[in-house]
């Protein structure tokens, strides 16, 4: 739990999460609470504080978002990045291993209303800008068995906060029950009732891969659509994202803009998402993008200087977000991609690239995903 | 610009087609990779070899030693290809690819390939002819009728010496190139040609995507020696297919240390500093001999810091005169990633401090929590410092599937000590800092003799 400015910092930002994820949130404002958050983190989680010391910039002397010092994924599996004297409600960790031992990020979190305020108020955003119920069929391992999962946590919560009767998961930490699912998306298909699909993008590849093997389509009655997110770990091959969103549409019928990436992490609170099946929604047009609610800004910087490269321009993805009061806000990511007024693109990991000469590398440390 | 050819292939059809690869920033061409290629240059290798198995060994030693004259001479257009070809296809500084070209070079030379002979086989003659040996017979080296290399990683030079070391058993070699660096065993063997054309046919070399069924069986099939660099998984892959009854010498990827004891460090550490340096900028830390990690032996604490001082003064100095190469955006990220998280881990903890250059140049981290801790490489070096030598070689037998070489930096009595200590925990070669980058060219490469292990031994009892 957070401590009294925390909690009252808290309640400023679920003032902002309330009015949803394309409510307004001028420049400004954005800035004034990125610094108060800035200041809370500084002051609470004392690493952080040497590492803005070190760095010259501390409250007082920063005037703007892009200047707070962004602490690399990386030091979530070092240190704990956790407000001083909260006691955290949750910890979620990252999946991967190093050299003969396990050492996982771990995001330790405060306060878990914001979290499932933030994640509510961009998934029905994102996906269900219709205020459609659905059921929601998920791949994903409930929250109940995998307690230290950021996903499952948001799988599960919109589930139950967000399905339809017939909501159902097929996964569990030892896998997938596929025939389960495809007895439940038969049957939706036969009744004709459309439906919410959630899961990895290795476990989509791997229930196509078996629905491509099988022969088998399902069409999927309109108004479905799909979530995916994650990396392809698992997958047991890379599926290129056009590749997938091709697939998506042969096998289960569903055109583009009703297949939904979402883009967190373990270290974030807040998701981003494809803007395609809110803008169709909307009637605008734009091209393909990520877009971020109010309380998250990303940047992309040059992987060498880190300094901010011009808008539009790909490098490293960093990200603040304001929802991560009891940790530290601004993240620099491992992620390539680039950022423009209209949102976000994606365009891959700059991470556990093989080693180039003939001495061991530390891919293995590397090779990390959101668990 | 045109594209670089990366094969040297004695049996090449007029018109084969060709396809095209990028290594780093050099566009290259090469023969599209068919089984009938690959069993014609075989073919093509097994008459090479009849003529090669007739000459005294000496030829081999002459005419490898021409080529290296031309790729050591910074005159000569062969040379400048290299420079300009390793240099785009790698991405190392050209001081540092001169520097490894320099010294790659000198181990191809006659009186460096005469030292490996004699070091591995005692009289170099026992490869031409039989040989009195103890007890009523004589003995012969043979060398494998065909060998087959798959190389891996961007190392200039790594992949030459193990081709001349099959050439030196009068072997020949169809090698498949790295797309890190296929630029050198070309050269090399368009230099071999010019200075012995029957030579040059024992040599086939080319590139194809690593796992291209149809080369790597042909290859594998034909091959009794297969040498094969890379990662766990290549390796697994090349010893499942490799043809029953052919001999496998595997060169995986491996890590090497340093270790400092308490008694170098009574004086000025610049000079070691330089030493220390030079070997972790040396292929930008990328090589089997880099060292990931320093230890310390620091029992009262005051000696690690200063040393780092010392470090950091010295990579900054070898960054002006050997600047590290260029760095791709997974490299550089990484670099960021690992030094926020020691600096964070140090505010946390106090048990880290980091030290570092312009940009990602170098960066030094001084850790003092128990344990090993791998490098991101590109110039990532830790200090680690420990009460004793032990706790030093305790850390470092937990990496003992990978160790190859530590450096130590010690009083000269404690060096047989220390070394077996660091034996006993897999280290195949302990050196002094300065020679840690450039073992010579009879070393027990990763434990074994690089001669040696190609050959077989036949008894003559007349």
């Amino acid at each position: 739990m957070l401590d009294e400015a925390g909690r009252a910092l808290r309640d400023e930002l679920l003032q902002v999460i309330r009015r949803g994820a394309e409510g307004p949130l001028d420049d400004a404002a954005f800035d004034t609470l990125a610094l108060r958050v800035f200041a809370y983190n500084h002051t609470r989680v004392p690493a952080y504080a040497g590492y803005c010391r070190a760095r010259g910039r501390e409250p007082g002397t920063v005037t703007s978002w892009r200047d707070i010092p962004a602490v690399p994924t990386a030091a979530f599996k070092e240190v704990t990045l956790l407000a001083g004297g909260a006691e955290a409600e949750a910890v979620f960790r990252t999946s991967g291993t190093t050299l003969g031992r396990a050492q996982r990020g771990a995001h330790p979190v405060a306060d878990l209303s914001i979290y499932r305020h933030a994640l509510r108020a961009a998934f029905a955003t994102y996906l269900l800008p219709d205020r459609a119920r659905l059921p929601f069929l998920s791949l994903v391992p409930p929250a109940g068995d995998v307690p230290d999962s950021s996903l499952s946590f948001m799988v599960t919560d919109v589930q139950e906060r967000f399905g339809a009767e017939g909501s159902a998961t097929f996964a569990d930490p030892d896998g997938l029950d596929l025939p389960g699912l495809d007895a439940a998306v038969g049957a939706a298909v036969a009744e004709d009732r459309p439906i919410l699909l959630l899961g990895t993008s290795a476990a989509f590849i791997h229930w196509l891969d078996q629905l491509v093997a099988a022969g088998r389509r399902h069409p999927l009655p309109d108004g479905s659509r799909l979530m995916d997110t994650g990396g392809y770990k698992g997958a047991g091959r890379d599926v290129p994202p056009d590749a997938l969103r091709q697939a998506y549409r042969d096998r289960l019928g569903l055109p583009a803009h009703h297949c939904i990436n979402e883009y967190g992490m373990t270290e974030m609170l807040s998701q981003l998402y494809d803007a395609a099946l809110a803008d169709h929604h909307a009637g605008r047009t734009r091209p393909p993008r990520k877009a971020a609610p109010p309380w998250v800004r990303s940047v992309a910087v040059d992987p060498e200087t880190l300094e901010p490269v011009p808008p539009g321009a790909t490098g490293l993805l960093r990200h603040l977000d304001l929802a991560n009061i009891g940790s530290v806000a601004a993240i620099q990511t491992e992620d390539l991609g680039r950022v423009d007024e209209q949102g976000l693109v994606l365009e891959g990991r700059a991470a556990g690239a093989p080693p180039r000469g003939c001495s061991i590398a530390m891919d293995l440390i590397l090779r990390e995903t959101r668990g | 610009m045109t594209p670089f050819d990366s094969f040297h292939l004695p049996a090449l059809p007029a018109g084969h087609p060709m396809e095209l690869m990028t290594a780093g920033r050099l566009k290259c061409r090469f023969p599209a990779p068919t089984a009938e290629l690959i069993e014609q240059t075989v073919e093509a290798l097994r008459e090479a070899r009849r003529t090669l198995g007739r000459r005294p060994v000496d030829d081999v030693v002459e005419a490898v030693d021409r080529a290296a004259v031309r790729l050591a001479d910074p005159g000569d257009p062969l040379r400048q290809e290299a420079e300009d070809g390793v240099g785009r296809a790698t991405g190392y500084s050209p001081a540092m690819t001169r520097l490894v070209l320099d010294r790659m070079t000198a181990d191809w030379r006659a009186p460096a390939l005469r030292r490996l002979l004699r070091a591995e086989l005692g009289d170099p003659a026992a490869l031409d002819r039989f040989l009195p040996r103890e007890g009523d017979r004589r003995t012969r080296a043979y060398g494998p009728g065909l060998s087959f290399h798959v190389f891996a990683g961007n190392v200039p030079g790594v992949a030459v010496t193990s081709i001349v070391r099959s050439l030196l058993v009068k072997a020949p070699v169809l090698a498949k190139l790295a797309s890190g660096e296929p630029v050198l065993p070309v050269l090399f063997a368009r230099a071999l040609t010019a200075a012995d054309p029957g030579l040059g046919a024992a040599v086939a070399t080319t590139y194809w995507p690593g796992g291209t069924p149809e080369p790597e069986r042909v290859a594998l099939d034909a091959a009794d020696l297969v040498v094969v660099y890379g990662g766990e998984e290549a390796v697994a892959s090349v010893r499942a297919r490799a043809a029953f009854g052919s001999r496998l010498v595997v060169h995986g990827p491996r890590l090497s240390a340093g270790l400092i004891a308490a008694g170098a460090l009574e004086g000025d550490p610049a000079t070691l500093a330089r030493d220390v340096a030079r070997a972790v900028a040396t292929f930008d830390q990328q090589g089997c001999v880099s060292p990931h990690a320093i230890w310390i032996e620091d029992p009262a604490g005051d000696l690690t810091d200063r040393f780092a001082d010392a470090l950091a003064v010295a990579m900054d100095e070898v960054e002006r005169v050997l600047p590290r190469g260029r760095l791709d955006a997974a490299a550089t990220s990484t670099i960021h990633q690992e030094r926020g998280a020691a600096e964070l881990r140090g505010h946390a903890t106090g048990t880290t401090r980091v030290l570092t250059g312009d940009g990602t140049s170098w960066t030094v981290v001084v850790d003092r929590a128990p344990g090993f801790r791998p490098s991101c490489l590109n110039r990532f070096v830790y200090l680690r410092p420990v009460a004793r030598v032990d706790d030093a070689v305790e850390a470092l037998a937990g990496t003992a599937a990978y160790l190859q070489s530590v450096a130590i930096a010690a009083p000269a009595e404690l060096w047989g000590d220390v070394a077996h200590r660091l034996a006993m925990a897999g280290a195949t070669r302990v050196t002094t800092f300065d020679r840690l980058p450039w073992p010579p060219p009879e070393w027990h490469h990763d434990g074994s003799g690089p001669l040696q292990e190609l050959v077989r031994w036949v008894d003559l009892e007349d």
